[in-house]
């Protein structure tokens, strides 16, 4: 499938040209079948070219709703507020939960958005919408983000999966499933859910003519069965095989063992921290769309204990992976979403818990294409509604499509209906764009 | 006079109010109560008028979370870190320790002498002070920091032995040490893992703790008070639940877990070993009742708000309730 899908940027058409090409030459050598992404990416053209120019997202899925109050958007001193303070950012006048230090002295980066109003507080039709961008509809099935970013920023004889989620907690994994839509299965998410490394990946025990016996074997039964059919379903499902056939040779891409200790000390020994690491191990080969979900915020008791729980973690990670990201320069065309399906109530209930709230939440874009060190949007004092620059999802999206170098307008066919990236009309955030 | 039965339990009076009540106190021979509130201060409150009268006092800033009165002196502690001390007669601050803790402070208990007040915080430290002068007495470590899974812990309760010798800590986790108050030494320690929940598969968080403990009377045995394993980490759907050691010999004597599904938050020992009092609550409040040497539960009944913590008159017939946005008086009738 041809991609001409990118902005219609300078930046990106030398990038894929690029690439390409090195990796035309490359392909010419006898040992690139054997190679990894990684070991392709040690090539100083390629990788250059990619880290110069290839758009990522990691996002960052605080799956259950994490609270804004104890995050991005505190409002210590009222009633609804809690027990936590805010601490004074990197940037003056932006102060956020005292659960977040690391985050507070590296805001340089960072947009925070505090106005989102998605009307839906249901975990599961809210996950849709927030990784849709948009509301479904019976008769179209939208590709989530991650499709999307497959579709668009996906290579061409790539090696590495285009769109891989980490969700290891069982609660809600259901709930927000990537999900290609109408693009097809070749752009669908590899879900990584027991392990950290795709489970039919080559293992020690399988040799490399296993492997190939295996991939001969199974072309032969798929050409047997495709004589004669015609099916879209049917090339979409044998691209992402070829793809996953290939991803088959990298195991060391998600084996963060291969990290040096100092890495991955830094990152924490969580099961975040450690997918996080993935992530941008993954981000560094050229994936381009990672999703570490975090699992479950769902704090409908005890919810300040649970955020003392876990959002030191979120700091931690967050801080990290965008320090990370920047010193490897990554950071300037890697956009990092952290992100729930909604946030948590204002009011504290009996169990000292907080509910389902989509009524005036935030979340925050990192790295490329955001203005960082700011804030957009205001919520009113007691946090229960948006008091200034309300946005819904699709502004969101298609600010994100923006910091991406995508035209949010874009149109993808269903047949012959044009189906527009974000609903029309929709305009994004341009103070959030860098 | 023979001691009242708590079968004959009773709701007197119903104060509602708009804040949560995390920690009360009072004045003896009086309805005056000393509250620790979420409004970040702390109130005297006549709870034996219809019409409650409030007076504000300490002003943490922060939620407060405990207080105890020691003579005419109330001792408060929050999320602040701060320790206020308050001379109750003239309403005027006496002392304040400044980063008393590194962490907010969760609990406080006064000795049986009015001489000493421990305090326990997330920085997984209890300190023992000097009520007079607030000088600090000891500082014990036996908690750790971080829980089995890398998360911070917390160190929720404290509580003295009726002769005032021991002490007991109890954290996140299901740790409790039992100290030596003369010399800050570690005397024993035992596990209760049972009031802590960490769910590695569905949720990967955790809930429950070590919420309350109260010595016998002989100070031999220690009730430990919590919420037993839950399914769903999001709420405290799980039993409420108290587990009785003999601390010395590090031997779990008995357990038992109330109707209700919630958190143990206050343990109450009568003085004569008639009964084992908690109070806690889900999203509705609960008051129990144990005779622990039958093993029987006496009574057991909710409570219309979720109890943070309950206090006794000196003849035992009245209770005093706080907790989500209301205050319940109680009275076991003879």
């Amino acid at each position: 499938m041809s991609r001409k899908s990118f902005c219609g940027s300078a930046d990106h058409a030398v990038s894929r040209r690029g690439f390409l090409t090195s990796m035309a030459a490359l392909a010419g050598g006898a040992a690139f079948a054997d190679m990894t992404a990684l070991q392709v990416l040690g090539t100083p053209a390629v990788a250059n070219d990619l880290r110069a120019n290839q758009k990522r997202v990691i996002m960052l899925w605080l799956a259950g709703g994490a609270s804004q109050l104890e995050t991005f958007d505190p409002k210590p001193g009222v009633p609804t507020g809690g027990p936590f303070q805010s601490i004074q950012t990197s940037t003056p006048g932006i102060r956020i939960s005292e659960l977040m230090p690391r985050m507070a002295r590296r805001l340089k980066d960072t947009c925070i958005i505090r106005s989102l109003n998605t009307r839906n507080a249901d975990h599961g039709s809210a996950a849709r919408i927030m990784m849709r961008g948009r509301m479904g509809e019976p008769s179209v099935d939208y590709p989530d983000l991650g499709a999307v970013m497959a579709r668009e920023m996906g290579l061409e004889g790539s090696q590495v999966p285009d769109y891989v989620s980490f969700y290891t907690a069982t609660e809600g994994r259901n709930m927000s499933p990537g999900s290609p839509g109408f693009l097809g299965a070749r752009f669908g998410s590899m879900d990584l859910t027991t392990s950290m490394v795709p489970e039919n990946i080559r293992r020690a025990g399988v040799s490399e003519q296993d492997h190939r016996e295996r991939a001969e074997l199974r072309n032969q039964l798929s050409g047997m069965f495709e004589r004669g059919r015609s099916s879209s379903t049917l090339d979409s499902h044998n691209q992402a095989y070829r793809r996953v056939s290939g991803i088959m040779a990298n195991e060391q891409l998600f084996d963060i063992e291969r990290e040096p200790q100092r890495i991955r000390d830094r990152y924490g020994n969580t099961l975040f921290g450690r997918q996080a690491l993935a992530a941008r191990r993954l981000c560094e080969a050229g994936v381009p769309f990672i999703r570490v979900g975090r699992a479950w915020w769902d704090s409908h008791a005890q919810n300040f204990e649970s955020h003392q729980e876990m959002v030191p973690e979120l700091d931690h990670v967050m801080a990290t992976l965008l320090d990370d990201l920047e010193e490897r320069g990554l950071l300037r065309n890697t956009l990092v979403i952290t992100i729930a399906e909604f946030g948590r109530t204002p009011n504290i209930n009996s169990t000292l818990g907080r509910d389902h709230f989509a009524s005036a939440w935030s979340t925050t874009l990192s790295g490329c294409g955001v203005r960082g060190g700011t804030v957009y949007g205001r919520s009113d004092a007691a946090g229960q509604r948006v008091a200034e620059g309300e946005i819904g999802a699709a502004r969101l999206f298609a600010t994100i499509y923006r910091a991406l170098g995508i035209s949010h307008t874009k149109n993808y066919y269903l047949g012959a209906r044009p189906i527009p990236l974000t609903d029309p009309g929709t305009e994004p955030i341009r103070e959030v764009l860098a | 006079m023979p001691d009242a039965n708590p079968r004959n339990l009773r709701t007197v009076r119903q104060i509602n109010r708009r804040d949560i009540l995390f920690s009360v106190a009072r004045v003896p021979n009086t309805a005056r109560l000393l509250v620790a509130s979420n409004d970040n201060k702390v109130h005297e409150i006549d709870a034996g008028r219809d019409n409650a009268t409030q007076r504000d006092l300490a002003d943490h800033g922060r939620y407060v979370t405990c207080v105890r009165l020691a003579g005419n002196t109330i001792i408060s502690g929050g999320y602040d870190n701060r320790l206020i001390w308050w001379d109750l007669q003239n309403n005027r601050m006496i002392r304040t320790l400044e980063n008393a803790h590194a962490r907010q402070i969760r609990q406080l208990a006064l000795s049986p002498d009015g001489t000493k007040i421990a305090s326990v915080a997330d920085d997984m430290l209890c300190k023992i002070w000097n009520v007079a002068n607030g000088e600090r007495l000891h500082e014990l470590r036996g908690h750790q920091l971080r829980t089995p899974t890398n998360f911070g812990s917390m160190l929720y309760c404290c509580a003295f032995s009726n002769d005032g010798t021991k002490l007991a800590t109890g954290d996140r986790v299901g740790h409790v040490v039992i100290w030596d108050v003369a010399n800050g030494r570690q005397l024993s320690t035992i596990e209760v893992p049972s009031l802590y929940t960490w769910d590695g598969t569905q949720r990967i968080r955790s809930i429950g703790g070590i919420r309350s403990l109260a010595f016998s009377p002989d100070g031999t045995q220690l009730a430990v008070g919590g919420v037993g394993q839950i399914g769903n980490v999001d709420g405290l759907g799980g039993p409420s639940r108290v587990e009785i050691h003999n601390w010395s010999r590090r031997e779990r004597v008995h357990q038992f877990q109330g109707q209700q599904q919630g958190i143990v938050n206050r343990l109450v020992w009568h003085p004569r070993n008639n009964w084992l009092c908690g109070v806690g609550g889900g999203s509705n409040g609960f008051i129990f009742f144990h005779n622990t040497q039958t093993r029987a539960m006496i009574h057991q009944m909710n409570l219309p708000m979720h109890t943070h913590d309950t206090v006794f008159t000196e003849d035992w017939t009245t209770l005093y309730h706080v907790g989500h946005q209301r205050i319940v008086v109680q009275e076991i009738r003879p």
